[in-house]
């Protein structure tokens, strides 16, 4: 039985699965049921230091890269394959690959061209994020970011980080102004 | 508070008490004629029961959580304003709703504020529009949205008030359906259906399935999803007729839009004199009277012309020239099915000021009881509105009916049914100056 957090709430996914290794960040939310310009959300990681910068811009993954290059990060993009039902976009972490530089694996989501398309993720419903264990394919832990949001065009779902050896993750729900880039920006990434 | 299309936030953030507020909903909608709704929902964002559909035909959901009022400051604008009652002076507002949450039932999750053009047009085409928070006359917060917002949209869902752990909260939607109403209703988990064709005469459209569409439109319902034919659960909603129940109850035609009303035709109808006469001979009365009514009315133009129209002394009027009122052929029976019609060019309601419409008894005696008569005014585009001519005096052969005068253009209409003795007494008590001779119709 997966656990449900909270807006701040944070699960130990080394007690919670044992040996986790493959996990498997899905991330959802309800297409539009309006007529209108389409919404197109993008799902992105920053993986970042203990002074929350990426060390270069290469542990920025997003749809234009895909792969950290250590390899412990793949953003799997549309979920094409029918793995992890309900999700809309996926990204793969093996944790033992993950750099011991890196303290945190911040999971984003943006509204593509939101300022042009006047959108945000108020309107957006029934937005989630679960950490699932690709192993034996459980869902470990599932945070529903329903109703806390509403003007931001850019949302800090949830992060993975390290504590006292193990690893955690934490339900953030966190909104901003300005897209991804602002988010890019704020994490170290540098943006054209 | 401000807010912008996607924002939330809790009730209690705007209004103090948390509970009871009134939305106060306007869009500037040159050309384009929009009806306002407030659907009340269950948990899965549907409308189960259609009795939480709030609109003028409608004007109070069953727990009195939700309840049409008139926009304060414009007290006889409304269909509603007979209900009108709550705090006056919010000017701007078109249509108003009265949220009382602490009388919503639990199954009413979510209470979302519609608007639904009527007719051609789309949401791109509208000037600027709101949905406020209004705290007694006090603004508390303003959801504003303008035709920029939108593109080809002809249904939209602006704002919405719902339940969230237990905590009331809004949301402005500003999102909305090209399919119009229809898909609206779809959204929520309706069907809408089309009139039923070979139905008789253009009544309003049926309703089937679990929920309505609002009524103005009798002409041109929307290229929606064709439900099959069943039993709805509960009897339809009248969609397209309202009543005027009580003396001085009223309601205002407003102007379509695009500045000129369609021919307003008023019928006076009245149960056929055949079932009273048969009922009358076999208790071995008086030979049955037959009963004609004559329906007419009384015209005051804005250059302050005078005048009666009807059947009695020939005066059939004009509809092209002034007074722009006429009327039909005279019906002596009652037994047409189309009774007597009074049609008043609508086109040309600019010129008149006022009208009073009456029927009376010209032969036989006084007997509105059995009459049991009614009138129904329509006007293309509008809904049916009917006043029965209830509480009679069955000594007295006149009736006069309902006054319509010109309020800034509008056709507004208030009933009457006051029972007189003749034409000079109707006169007198409304203070129209004529001067009355007896005469005949052959």
């Amino acid at each position: 039985m997966a656990i449900s957090l909270n807006k701040g709430g944070n699960v130990n996914l080394s007690k919670e699965a044992p040996n986790l290794e493959n996990v498997l960040v899905g991330l959802g939310w309800d297409a539009r049921a309006t007529d209108g310009q389409d919404f197109d959300l993008d799902a992105s990681l920053f993986m970042v230091k203990d002074d929350g910068k990426v060390p270069d811009d290469s542990h920025f993954i997003f749809y234009n890269q895909k792969t950290s290059p250590d390899g412990s990060v793949e953003h799997t993009g549309d979920n094409l394959t029918g793995e992890g039902e309900g999700d809309d976009e996926t990204i793969h972490v093996t944790l033992s690959k993950v750099p011991a530089t890196i303290q945190r694996l911040v999971v984003v989501v943006t509204i593509h061209d939101a300022e042009a398309r006047r959108q945000n993720f108020g309107q957006v419903s029934n937005a989630f994020v679960r950490i699932v264990n690709r192993d034996n394919n459980q869902e470990v832990v599932r945070f529903d970011l329903s109703e806390d949001y509403s003007t931001e065009t850019a949302m800090i779902f949830g992060e993975i980080y390290r504590h006292s050896g193990d690893w955690k993750f934490k339900a953030v729900g966190q909104g901003y102004a300005g897209g991804l880039k602002a988010l890019a920006q704020q994490h170290g990434v540098n943006v054209g | 508070m401000d807010l912008t299309r996607g924002q939330r936030a809790k009730i209690t953030d705007l209004i103090a008490n948390g509970e009871h507020f009134r939305l106060g909903v306007a869009i500037q909608a040159p050309g384009l004629s929009i009806d306002v709704a407030c659907f009340g929902l269950d948990a899965a964002g549907k409308l189960a029961d259609e009795r939480y559909m709030t609109f003028f035909n409608q004007p109070t959901s069953p727990c009195g959580g939700v309840r049409l009022s008139a926009p304060a400051g414009a007290a006889a604008s409304g269909p509603s304003a007979a209900h009108a009652g709550g705090p006056s002076g919010q000017p701007g507002d078109q249509t108003c709703f009265d949220i009382d949450l602490g009388k919503l039932p639990p199954s009413i999750e979510r209470l979302t504020i519609t608007a639904a053009i009527d007719g051609t047009g789309a949401m791109s085409n509208i000037g600027q529009g709101h949905v406020r928070f209004l705290d007694g006359a006090t603004e508390r917060g303003r959801f504003a949205f303008s035709g920029a917002d939108f593109a080809a949209e002809r249904a939209l869902m602006l704002l919405e008030v719902y339940r969230k752990g237990g905590v009331w909260r809004t949301c402005a939607i500003g999102q909305g359906f090209n399919g119009g109403l229809a898909a609206l209703v779809e959204h929520f988990g309706g069907t809408v259906a089309e009139p039923t064709p070979a139905a008789a005469p253009p009544q309003s459209p049926t309703l089937q399935g679990t929920t309505t569409r609002p009524p103005t439109s009798q002409a041109s319902p929307p290229p929606a999803s064709q439900s099959p034919p069943s039993q709805p659960k509960t009897p339809p909603l009248n969609l397209s007729k309202i009543t005027l129940e009580k003396k001085g109850n009223r309601v205002s035609l407003e102007k379509p839009g695009h500045a000129e009303h369609g021919e307003i035709l008023i019928n006076l109808s009245w149960r056929p004199a055949a079932s009273a006469a048969v009922k009358r001979g076999l208790f071995g009365g008086k030979r049955a009277s037959q009963i004609d009514l004559d329906l007419g009315c009384l015209i005051e133009l804005q250059t302050g012309e005078k005048g009666a129209i009807q059947a009695l002394g020939n005066n059939f009027g004009d509809l092209l020239n002034p007074p722009y009122i006429a009327l039909d052929a005279d019906d002596r029976s009652g037994n047409s099915s189309e009774g007597e019609n009074l049609r008043i060019n609508g086109q040309h309601w600019d010129a008149i000021r006022r009208v009073l419409i009456y029927a009376f008894i010209y032969e036989g005696a006084p007997n509105w009881a059995e009459a049991d008569a009614r009138i129904s005014l329509k006007t293309p585009g509008q809904p049916e509105i009917e006043v029965r001519l209830d509480s009679q005096s069955n000594h007295q052969p006149m009736c006069a009916i309902a006054l319509l005068e010109n309020d800034a253009g509008a056709v507004r209409i208030t009933k009457l049914v006051d029972y007189y003795r003749g034409h000079r007494d109707v006169d007198q008590a409304h203070h129209w100056g004529l001067r009355w001779t007896s005469g005949s119709k052959d």
